[in-house]
């Protein structure tokens, strides 16, 4: 039944279009709510979209994991390593930005009181 | 001058229409990629099976691009830096929903299974999936579990501060010693023979940065868990 996802293009076109509605969603969620905390879980959706994209254009089911294992003995036939890597990366990173941003957000509510977005006139006169 | 930001059908139809357009050029831009390329991850594959550990990914994270990942720390701990400026008044507020006796009696049973889970993650990760940075968030949701069920529990300051500082020093120390011993920062300095490949010591100073970098995120994701719960409210 799934026999067609034996095949690298077709299971890539999957990845992408997965991946990219998922963008969608967060930048549509991006672009219509108001709530702080709201837009920061948008970002962190289209980071996660993007981070699925890299890995999974990566992706060939005719090599293995890039690890040694009992059955696989030398570094050839193997996944390219470098963008585990680099998402690994990139992931901490997205992290300690949802993270900060997030607390601005909370001390912009302790501050003033407000939580949305178009609320936000205090520097403007 | 109002601030609404309200999306009209024909926008929204427009921007389905260039997803959809979007879409159709990257699938076939897909369908058209070459079944065989050499990339720079087959060259360090082949620079792997030479010097390095069972886990290649591990060797790419900490050796080839150790220089990164030492940035990548730092970007951390700013982060943790600065969530501790932001939310530094220290107006101490319960909160507001109490934890009940369930959730503190699994607290107590899961909180060292949790503890040893991430502590295996981080030592094993030059040998199987894992490594510092997936131990530490692990070591993290434990303080966290913690932290939302013992309304009394606050990290010692002391034993955070003490344990980050030993891992930042630690990491560049051991990139010195490599550009002196070996004129190459971060150079792996310690026996690493090739027939111990896969066994746990192994790899010369990859587990050991391994390691510290776990104590390192751990430390840190535990403190800004702490912040966001504790002084948020």
């Amino acid at each position: 039944m799934f026999e067609y996802l034996n095949q690298v293009q077709n299971i890539k076109t999957i990845i992408t279009i997965g991946s990219m509605a998922l963008f969608c969603v967060g930048l549509f969620g991006l672009l219509t709510k108001k709530h702080f905390i709201k837009i920061f879980i948008s970002i962190a959706i289209m980071e996660s979209s993007l981070f699925l994209f890299f890995i999974g254009l990566s992706y060939n089911s005719s090599l293995v994991a890039p690890i040694l294992t009992k059955n696989h003995q030398n570094f050839s036939q193997m996944n390219d390593p470098i963008p585990h890597a680099m998402i690994l990366t990139a992931i901490v990173i997205g992290m300690s930005v949802l993270a900060l941003g997030i607390s601005f957000a909370i001390e912009y509510y302790k501050v003033t009181g407000k939580t949305k977005i178009d609320e936000m006139k205090d520097l403007r006169h | 001058m109002s601030f609404k930001r309200d999306i009209s059908t024909s926008s929204l139809s427009g921007f389905t229409l260039s997803a959809i357009l979007i879409l159709t050029i990257l699938s076939i831009l897909i369908q058209n990629i070459p079944k065989q390329i050499t990339t720079a991850g087959d060259k360090l594959l082949e620079l792997n099976s030479q010097e390095g550990v069972s886990n290649a990914v591990t060797s790419v994270v900490v050796y080839f691009r150790g220089f990164d990942t030492l940035g990548e720390i730092a970007v951390l701990f700013i982060a943790s830096l600065g969530i501790g400026l932001m939310l530094s008044n220290n107006t101490k507020c319960d909160i507001k929903a109490q934890s009940n006796f369930m959730l503190k009696t699994a607290a107590k049973i899961l909180f060292p299974i949790i503890l040893l889970f991430g502590i295996y993650i981080i030592v094993y990760g030059h040998l199987s999936p894992g490594g510092g940075f997936q131990g530490g968030v692990i070591i993290a949701s434990a303080i966290l579990l913690l932290v939302i069920s013992y309304q009394n529990f606050e990290l010692s300051h002391k034993i955070i501060e003490l344990l980050e500082t030993f891992a930042g020093i630690s990491y560049v120390l051991i990139g010195l010693i490599g550009l002196i011993v070996l004129d190459k920062f971060l150079g792996n300095f310690l026996p690493s023979n090739i027939s111990n490949m896969g066994m746990l010591l192994s790899g010369g100073i990859i587990p050991i940065i391994y390691i510290i970098i776990g104590i390192k995120v751990g430390s840190e994701m535990s403190l800004i868990v702490q912040n966001l719960i504790r002084r948020a409210q």
